[in-house]
């Protein structure tokens, strides 16, 4: 029975010339991008650059969650693109939206 | 049983016998909850016509106490005398569309066909999770028992429009409906958990569950439709059901996200609510055409014209489908760069209607064509729904919708759409498989009356509209004589509404055809429209696992006719001539 | 055709998608989540584009350190998660047992520490109703939209814990194997959703 598989004698990867283990990899890189955010919040620069900065970083973390621990990068191609075709509808309605309230086109 | 790719065995020998309460309530076997399906939306579609013949009562009649003292049954607060209300008419104009579109056609779509066809069709034992399609199901008269309760509360029935708009929704200031406008949100709330959890289970199965051979392009076109269906529902019902928590919060804890008196914005409500109404639609209409394209093909003895392009334009009136959503919304105030994007798409959208409608006149040219019922009503669909979409170019257009958007001229193109389109399209789905549904055959002239009696009735009833809402008449109006440059389209109302009565009355032809036909009607062979899909390729009712071994298909579904060959149809699974083993190589196929 | 033939013929389905069902149903669910949380983030980002005097700064109100450590819970939870993944494919049934109770302790802290943090902030008139937010900086909208979406996460991650506590047990009960631990995955795909989901909106709704 065909099942998911994550390439087992794959789960490892190179960590600054050390071998760890992929997840716990993936963990101490989920870690420092969160400390990274917290830091970068109070910090004085520009308020849409910040916004911008920490939604990148956010949306990144999200992104190593999906393609190591939900396994997207050993699925078929097929199924991430699944996975992702929900987000341009997200982008559109905000935006569009946005521009209600004067976003780009007052 | 452990799923996987595989389908297991079918187990249409070793059915043991599960009892009553298994096999007809809590069902696990799609073909009976299809049925259980079409029961409640079969139910909800004659609620949701009296309240629509009340409506036309109003205004056929105004101020008229209601025939066959129908005001009796009626409390004091809805139709004190038999004279109906302003505020219960506000509830019967709101009650109408939400039965209809939620309880009605949604159900019709995809639980009924859904549920019947997807596993029948693509040669599977059953759908991917049974236990999560009888959940499905049972949800469903749980939303409409809440629903049908909203109208025994103090202060009635939701009445602010099926759209629900705010500030007129966010409180009972204005529509007197309290505790009714709470249940409405309640009911949409917990339906929208059956659509989801159907949608998924579509998804899944077709994906995995095609028989061998049945690649994406031999799959019917009733299939296809319904599968892409499922995706607009997967995706946009979620919305709705975030906006519909949002409104209820307003009613019930008092938050602001839409009460301007909160900083809440009204129009941020109508975005969110067209976003999901706009696919909405699409989902209304979708699973009709692919019935209307299988039906054509059959009774024309004809393969589909452009297979191939009719797939595309279903996935591209889905893609369109998610960006047009301000035309709803011109008259709103929105932004007119919005408004401007809008109109450019939604003309786009009417594009691959159109190829859709070529396509099936295509089908039609020069086939052996026989006049049943089913493609009756699939021609009727076909026509109707080139009516309905031209007054919707019209709409497309911003600057003209601004003087007919929220006029009868919106009322007649979304009954064209609707009526004209989904249920003359399921009318001939239902024609089409009953027989698979049931074994037996319905009767035909009762078949082709109804269809007569209602082709005529309705339009009667219904393209009038389009004038009266150029002449000014707006929607949901209770009472237009208030208005003198409106007084002179009386006459025309009484008429519609004299029109609507018989449209309405004649179902129950339908209805007595679809009983009757049940015990009496002539037994049906496993195919007795000589059709090529494997719904036909087992008995007539299939029986549970429907297939004795999983099908091989060999073809795509609409070899008809095809050249050098005696019989005029040429079934998937039927195995080709030279073979001493099967093979799913593709043959040649029409188109290819 | 002989029966030999028929009885040897491949009747194995078309190659959809590659996976197997279950999976790919949780797959499905997910992306209907994905829209149901884009309406509510949705209605936020368009509330406070709109309305930015109804809101604060990072830090003012809303208790970002503790907030930022849950979210390391979290993402801890989400490392136990497929560590338990890890161990069931290998066989470790041991394994698969210690790192779903991780997962749920883990999980329950998280939804504890909210609760705890939604007790303090009530306290200081942080409140989603308009009639009861009394709170020293901020609007009504930052009630409302912040008790809506950061709710509606914790109750999948509750949702989700009641989930895994359903496939310990079973777990528990040996129920899983290297040949046969679909559940497991499954799950798994869940509860990462669920911290992927509130990656997002820490940032969204702590930090900007």
């Amino acid at each position: 029975m065909k099942n998911s598989e994550n390439g087992a004698s794959d789960n490892r990867m190179n960590f600054l010339g050390w071998k760890v283990d992929i997840y716990i990899g993936i963990w101490v890189i989920l870690l420092l991008l969160t400390l990274g955010e917290v830091i970068l919040a109070f910090l004085p620069f520009p308020k849409m650059a910040l916004a911008s900065g920490l939604i990148a970083m956010a949306v990144y973390k999200a992104a190593l969650v999906g393609w190591y621990y939900m396994h997207l990068r050993y699925e078929p191609r097929n199924l991430w693109i699944l996975a992702i075709c929900p987000l341009p509808l997200a982008f559109i309605l905000v935006l569009a939206v946005m521009t209600e309230f004067g976003w780009l086109v007052g | 049983m452990s799923s996987d790719i595989s389908m297991g065995d079918s187990h249409s020998e070793d059915h043991h016998d599960l009892g009553f309460i298994r096999t007809y309530i809590f069902s696990t076997d799609h073909k009976m909850i299809a049925k259980q399906f079409l029961v409640t939306s079969l139910l909800f579609l004659a609620l949701g016509g009296m309240l629509a013949a009340m409506i036309r009562w109003q205004l056929g009649f105004p101020g008229q106490p209601l025939p066959f003292n129908l005001g009796a049954i009626l409390p004091d607060t809805m139709a004190p005398g038999g004279i109906i209300l302003p505020e219960f008419y506000n509830s019967l104009v709101t009650m109408h569309a939400t039965f209809m579109v939620f309880f009605a056609l949604m159900p019709l779509m995809a639980g009924v066909f859904g549920n019947l066809l997807i596993p029948l069709q693509i040669g599977a034992d059953d759908m991917a999770f049974p236990r999560i399609n009888m959940l499905s199901f049972w949800i469903t008269p749980v939303a409409g028992a809440i629903m049908l309760a909203s109208f025994f509360v103090e202060g009635g029935a939701a009445g602010a429009g099926w759209t629900s708009y705010a500030p007129l929704s966010t409180s009972g200031e204005w529509t007197g409906v309290y505790l009714g406008q709470i249940l409405w949100l309640v009911s949409l709330i917990v339906l929208g958990f059956s659509s989801i959890t159907g949608a998924l289970n579509y998804v899944t199965t077709v994906i995995a569950m095609r028989a061998p051979g049945m690649t994406w392009f031999r799959v019917p076109l009733a299939t296809w439709s319904l599968f892409i269906t499922a995706w607009l529902l997967l995706l946009a019902i979620p919305i709705l059901t975030g906006g519909l928590i949002l409104l209820l919060l307003d009613q019930t804890i008092g938050t602001a996200f839409f009460r301007p008196e909160g900083s809440g914005e009204p129009l941020m409500w109508q975005h969110i609510f067209w976003f999901f109404g706009h696919p909405e639609v699409y989902i209304l209409i979708l699973p009709a055409m692919g019935f209307v394209s299988e039906v054509i093909a059959n009774r024309s003895r004809k393969p589909v014209f452009g297979y191939h392009s009719m797939v595309v334009a279903i996935v591209a009136i889905a893609f369109l489908g998610w960006i047009v959503w301000g035309h709803h919304m011109f008259q709103s105030g929105m932004n007119p760069f919005l408004g401007m994007s809008f109109m450019a798409t939604t003309v786009v959208i009417a594009v691959p209607s159109a190829i859709k409608t070529f396509n099936w006149i295509g089908t039609l040219w020069k086939g052996d064509i026989h006049f049943d019922t089913p493609l009756l009503h699939a021609v009727s669909f076909v026509a109707l729904f080139v009516i309905g979409g031209l007054s919707g170019i019209f709409l497309a257009s911003a600057p003209v919708d601004i003087y007919l958007h929220d006029t009868y001229f919106i009322v007649a193109h979304l009954h064209y759409v609707l009526v004209g389109g989904s249920l003359f399209g399921i009318f001939a789905g239902i024609t089409f498989w009953y027989p698979k549904m049931f074994g037996r055959m319905m009767n035909e002239t009762l078949g082709k009356l109804h269809w007569g009696v209602s082709f005529i009735a309705y339009n009667l009833a219904f393209f009038p509209m389009h004038n009266l809402g150029v002449q000014g008449m707006m929607r949901r109006i209770y009472d237009p004589n208030q208005y003198e440059f409106l007084q002179s389209l009386q006459s025309t109302n009484t008429f519609i509404s004299k029109s609507v009565f018989v449209f309405v009355s004649v179902q129950v032809l339908f209805a007595i055809n679809f009983f009757w036909s049940m015990r009496k009607g002539k037994k049906a062979g496993d195919n007795p429209w000589d059709s090529n899909g494997l719904e036909w390729a087992c008995p007539s009712p299939p029986p549970h696992g429907n297939f004795a071994e999983i099908p091989i298909v060999h073809r795509g579904p609409y070899e008809y006719s095809y050249p050098g060959r005696e019989q005029d149809f040429w079934p998937q699974n039927e195995a080709p001539v030279e073979s001493f083993g099967a093979s799913t190589k593709p043959e040649h196929e029409h188109g290819e | 055709m002989s029966d030999a033939v028929t009885a040897s013929i491949d009747r194995t389905p078309e190659p959809g998608m590659g996976v197997f069902n279950k999976k790919l149903g949780m797959w499905v669910f997910l992306l209907s989540e994905v829209m149901f949380f884009t309406s509510l983030i949705g209605s936020y980002i368009i509330l406070r584009y709109a309305h930015p005097d109804h809101f604060a700064a990072p830090g003012e109100l809303l208790n970002v350190n503790l907030t930022a450590a849950n979210t390391f819970l979290l993402i801890c939870s989400s490392v136990s998660m497929v560590k338990a993944f890890a161990a069931i494919q290998q066989g470790d049934l041991k394994g698969l047992q210690r790192w779903l109770l991780a997962t749920i302790l883990m999980g329950t802290a998280f939804v504890s520490v909210q609760a705890y943090e939604y007790i303090m902030l009530a306290h200081e008139g942080f409140l989603p109703a308009l009639a009861d937010y009394t709170a020293h900086a901020g609007g009504p909208l930052y009630g409302a939209t912040f008790y809506v979406m950061t709710g509606f996460h914790g109750a999948h991650v509750s949702l989700g814990v009641l989930a895994l506590i359903f496939v310990y047990i079973r777990a528990l009960r040996g129920e899983y194997t290297v040949a046969d631990h679909e559940g497991v995955e499954v799950i798994g795909l869940y509860w990462h959703f669920v911290d992927l989901v509130w990656i997002i909106l820490f940032t969204i709704v702590y930090l900007i």
